[in-house]
């Protein structure tokens, strides 16, 4: 069976990817399953979906434990706790990563064995969210199984996407049979995983479930703004950067009109944007009388942030 | 009534009190307003919520509220702050606690329960002349499960339940005019781009006693298709165009806190957002666009523009 | 103690009144709405401390009652029927909340047809809410059990609220004899609510009934609620001790009468029960040795009181006041459960059908019941659940379905088909 993770944002097409690729298999014969996992995030926020693919029935379900391959759409992710875009690797689960970077980078920057491919999906001039990620995804790992033909990965584009319109199919089916043919050298690298059974696996810790008092047993929170523990600047793909020489520290502006309220008068009076709770949504650019704040992809920085991370927490 | 402390844009709150780090989207206005709302309010507040977006403010254990919040269920909110301030009211009556332990109570509600579930229980709270303050954050649809279409969808637009050439095919309850038809003590229409209007009205809120309003229109990137840094300028522009009038209920008269004048073409507003582009694209619809103009220049010839 | 004649609503309302409730949001609906009106005069002729809100609704009735509770004051609530249902989601909801008050159920039976005679599948339908569920046979019982609630549901160990249920007509409109406890032993059995750090404060940051994400914090909660249900039997039985004590009036859990030796055994809930007592009583004179086993707590449902009641009789009959359709009667199956594969129990476990709506279940029809067991402990063989319902109710029937044109030719058939017969 193959077993397949999509890891993307909410917006980057990640479902369409895990029914693209579900249906592409499909075609050629196999039982299948694809489903996108919801959370209550949004757009922005890390989601995964996965497709598991074989040539008899399919009896698991739910999340895929152990991939045998894991495509990841936003590069920026890789180093997201929250994002588990690294759980459960095995030595043979693929890594196939949306990144202008090599290889090499990424296999020293995660220390990880198993094998890394980077295809840099976005083309010249274009910025990181796009919205034909989902669909280059899907044939790019299509190409990796070795079992769809290309033909057959176009008709599934043409009838996934027939209700956007010509003019969009077409543009998918473009972007998706390039990245199928920028596969061409790693056609077949993802092998289908073992079959498993439960009775290999380890048996449960269960526990007679103790009885709290009812005070404690409900789901009640006793203390104010713990919401902040929740690292919501990692949904960013955009910064807001503050130029001092140019602020004219009307912070009300942009601080009353920050939706996640995390703009504050810092040093010297001049807004102070908190990294790790601004979501990117920008308004504060919008909204900056003197245009004093700017928008910088956040794309450059998650190489540095990602080897934090991982001396961070090894 | 106290004497109004929010005269300009500096005199609004610079510490916000809502916590960062919820699971709304990136750009949401409805996050927008409401923390606009809860920086005047103040943190001795109780959120009592039905469902909808807002659910999702607080996920144990995380919540950005630094007062009381309690999730009720879709329909119910009104009687939650009903049993709230009642209870309230009695310890106070009975000695139980000290006046200064007591807090103001707030309905926090999205359009799909507010136009429609909810409004029973809204409306007989009024009637029973209870002390609080609903906060509807309007979206114009079922937001939290995808924009489907609400009571409170606005005429040709797009939604995921209405999704033909000529988009909705009714049109957006008068939810304010409801609420004056049911006499509340306070009522007032805002949004997040304004935060000036919004203060001081709801400063104003608060100083009076009985049922009211606070509705927000609030643009939703993911519902209404657009990108979440267009949220300042579609509200900006929602209330230009006159399709979000701004106004207040009090002393038994509507008055309207800014007048657009000249007001810009609905068409400025529209083309901004994804959920009107059948209106412009493959081809225009000039009948649609002329009817939502016809509506706005009607209100405004009514109300003595 | 004073002892007076008063209806079952009346007997529900005292229990209000002597648990110095607080707050009752409060909607009207047939046949409970006497004991909301009892308790509105009380407290206009400021004989009743309390704050009484008309709400516009079941559903917002309960909300009311569950935020109150969560803001820290004792709550009461009652409804019917209809209106048991028009608040199921919030029956849950507040549960979860772990708000403990009592919600006084006066059955009735449900739409469609719309009635408004007694049966229980209004409260059935609330079995798996949360709240637990007291059964009472007499109007003595309503006020008892009511102040015996609130001890339960406010009791740390448990914290959840709970329903009181009464039959209506039965008892809602029926007065008897009641023994009004005094109000200061009243207070001696039920402190003050103390809602501990669940409550709303100024200065004190609460957020509750907040959204959980994920099966297992999820599990954890529902199933905390699940083990405050279970443990409210030990709490119960606790409860009811210190209530006899005071009162000299004692409510196990699980009635027994006459069935320590009896073959044959009645089980049902509810104000027809005092009906079976008496049919024992007369059987017992005719020399069958019959016995009545009546639950009075229904959840938690008391599995080994059962069990313990019923070890080695021959034959049990359930009589169910309520019908779960394409089932057949909710105790029946909830009684099966708990004696499966246990050593000593009754080889036979006949389901019935009775007094749905309202009908009466008649001395004739206990005695035929008995009949069913022995001739099923003879056979060995246990009958398929029975309907009771006669001959004579069907040609009513009959007789109204063709005053209402019901256009069967068969009907019409068999009207004629009776006539001929009454004229031979």
């Amino acid at each position: 069976m193959f077993r397949i993770r999509f890891h993307g944002r909410g917006g980057q097409g990640m479902k369409t990817a895990s029914h693209i690729l579900g249906s592409a298999f499909f075609h050629e014969g196999f039982e299948v399953q694809d489903a996108p996992r919801y959370g209550a995030e949004r757009r922005g926020a890390p989601i995964f979906a996965y497709v598991r693919a074989a040539r008899g029935a399919i009896n698991e379900r739910g999340i895929i434990r152990h991939p045998d391959l894991v495509i990841v759409a936003d590069e920026s992710l890789v180093p997201v706790p929250a994002a588990e875009v690294l759980a459960n690797f095995a030595p043979h689960t693929t890594l196939l990563i949306n990144s202008a970077e090599s290889a090499e980078t990424w296999r020293e920057r995660l220390n990880l064995s198993s094998p890394i491919i980077c295809l840099p999906l976005a083309e010249a001039g274009e910025q990181a969210e796009l919205p034909y990620m989902g669909v280059a995804c899907a044939a790019a790992a299509a190409r990796l199984t070795g079992v769809i033909g290309r033909e057959s990965l176009g008709d599934t584009v043409a009838e996934e996407l027939g209700s956007l319109g010509e003019e969009v199919v077409a543009e998918n089916l473009r972007r998706a049979l390039a990245a199928f043919d920028a596969m061409a050298d790693h056609e077949g690298c993802v092998a289908e995983g073992e079959e498993r059974l439960a009775a290999p696996a380890e048996g449960p810790d269960w526990i007679e479930m103790p009885l709290d008092l009812g005070e404690q047993a409900t789901p009640a929170i006793h203390a104010g703004a713990t919401s902040v523990e929740v690292r919501t600047g990692l949904w960013r793909v955009m910064r807001p950067v503050v130029h001092e020489d140019h602020c004219n520290k009307c912070v009300w502006i942009c601080g009353s009109l920050c939706p996640d309220s995390v703009i504050s008068t810092g040093a010297g009076g001049y807004p102070e944007v908190d990294y790790d709770h601004c979501k990117g949504c920008m308004i504060c650019v919008a909204a900056c009388p003197r245009h004093a704040i700017e928008a910088v992809p956040e794309h450059g920085a998650a190489g540095e942030t990602a080897a934090t991370h991982e001396e961070a927490s090894p | 009534m106290s004497e109004p402390v929010i005269k300009g844009m500096k005199d609004i709150p610079s510490e916000h009190i809502l916590g960062a780090g919820t699971a709304l989207c990136a750009g949401c206005g409805a996050l927008q307003a409401l923390h606009e709302i809860y920086d005047v309010l103040g943190e001795n507040t109780v959120f009592v919520n039905s469902a909808g977006c807002m659910t999702l403010m607080s996920v144990y254990p995380f919540t950005p509220f630094r007062g009381g919040w309690l999730y009720t269920a879709m329909a119910s909110a009104p009687a939650g702050a009903q049993g709230v301030r009642d209870a309230l009211d009695i310890l106070l009556a009975k000695k139980r606690i000290a006046p200064e332990e007591d807090m103001q109570v707030a309905v926090l509600s999205g359009d799909g329960a507010t136009y429609g579930m909810g409004l029973a229980a809204a409306s007989c709270a009024i009637d029973r002349d209870l002390d609080f303050l609903y906060i509807c954050y309007d979206n114009e649809g079922y937001g939290n499960t995808g924009n489907q279409t609400s009571a409170g969808t606005p005429h040709a637009s797009r939604t995921a339940t209405d999704t033909g050439a000529e988009g909705v095919p009714g049109y957006k309850k008068d939810l304010f005019g409801l609420w004056v038809a049911n006499r509340p003590a306070y009522a007032a229409t805002v949004i997040g781009a304004e935060p000036l209007d919004l203060a001081r009205k709801v400063e104003k809120a608060k100083s009076i006693k009985g049922p009211k309003l606070i509705l927000a229109l609030s643009p939703c990137p993911v519902g209404w298709d657009y990108d979440p840094m267009e949220t300042l300028e579609i509200g900006r522009l929602a209330v230009k165009t006159g399709i979000w009038p701004l106004k207040e209920f009090v002393d038994g008269k509507v008055v309207h806190t800014k007048t657009p004048h000249p007001r810009t073409p609905v068409e400025e507003y529209l083309k901004l957002q994804g959920r009107y582009a059948h209106l412009f694209s493959p081809k225009r619809n000039d009948a649609l666009i002329d009817e939502i103009q016809s509506r706005v220049d009607a209100y405004w010839d009514a109300v003595g523009d | 103690m004073t002892r007076q004649l008063l209806t079952g609503n009346v007997a529900a309302a005292w229990g209000v009144r002597l648990a110095e409730v607080d707050y009752v949001p409060a909607f009207p609906i047939t046949p409970q709405t006497e004991i909301i009106e009892t308790i509105a005069g009380w407290i206009d002729k400021g004989e009743m401390d309390c704050r009484m809100v008309t709400m516009d609704s079941e559903h917002s009735m309960i909300t009311a009652a569950g935020a109150a509770v969560a803001t820290g004051v004792r709550s009461y609530a009652a409804t019917s029927s209809q209106g048991l249902l028009y608040g199921m989601e919030m029956l849950y909801t507040v549960a979860g909340w772990r708000t403990p008050f009592v919600l006084t159920n006066v059955s009735r039976g449900l739409s469609a047809p719309i009635t408004l005679e007694s049966d229980h599948n209004d409260v059935m339908a609330a079995r798996d809410s949360g709240f637990l569920q007291i059964h009472c046979a007499t109007c003595q019982e309503v006020v008892d059990a009511t102040l015996m609630a609130y001890r339960l549901a406010e009791d740390k160990r448990v914290r959840v609220p709970v329903i009181v249920n009464l039959d209506g007509f039965y008892l809602s409109f029926t007065r008897e004899p009641v023994d009004i406890p005094d109000p200061a032993k009243a207070r001696e059995f039920l402190p003050p609510f103390d809602p501990g750090s669940l409550k709303f404060r100024a200065g004190r940051p609460l957020s509750e009934a907040v959204a959980v994400l994920g099966g297992t914090p999820y599990s954890y909660f529902r199933y905390e609620l699940h083990l405050a249900a279970m443990g409210a039997l030990a709490v119960y039985d606790e409860v009811a001790e210190d209530f006899a004590r005071l009162f000299g009036r004692r409510y196990d859990a699980v009635e027994s009468y006459r069935a320590e030796d009896a073959d044959y055994v009645f089980v049902m809930l509810g104000s027809f029960s005092t009906k079976a007592r008496d049919a024992v009583d007369g059987l017992r004179e005719a020399g069958v040795a019959a016995g009545l086993v009546r639950p009075r707590l229904f959840r938690p449902f008391p599995v080994e009181a059962l069990r313990r009641a019923l070890a080695g009789r021959k034959g049990v009959a359930v009589i169910d006041q309520n019908l779960s359709m394409g089932k057949g009667g909710v105790l029946h199956g909830e009684l099966l459960s708990a004696l499966y594969g246990v050593a000593d129990a009754p080889p036979v476990v006949a389901g019935f059908i009775g007094g749905l709506g309202g009908r009466d279940i008649g001395p004739g029809e206990f005695r035929e019941m008995i009949s069913v067991l022995e001739q099923a402990v003879a056979d060995g063989e246990t009958p398929p659940p029975r309907l009771l319902f006669s001959a004579e109710e069907l040609r009513h029937v009959r007789k109204l379905q063709a005053s209402a044109h019901v256009e069967r030719e068969e009907i019409h058939r068999q009207e004629r088909g009776d006539t001929e017969r009454d004229e031979t």
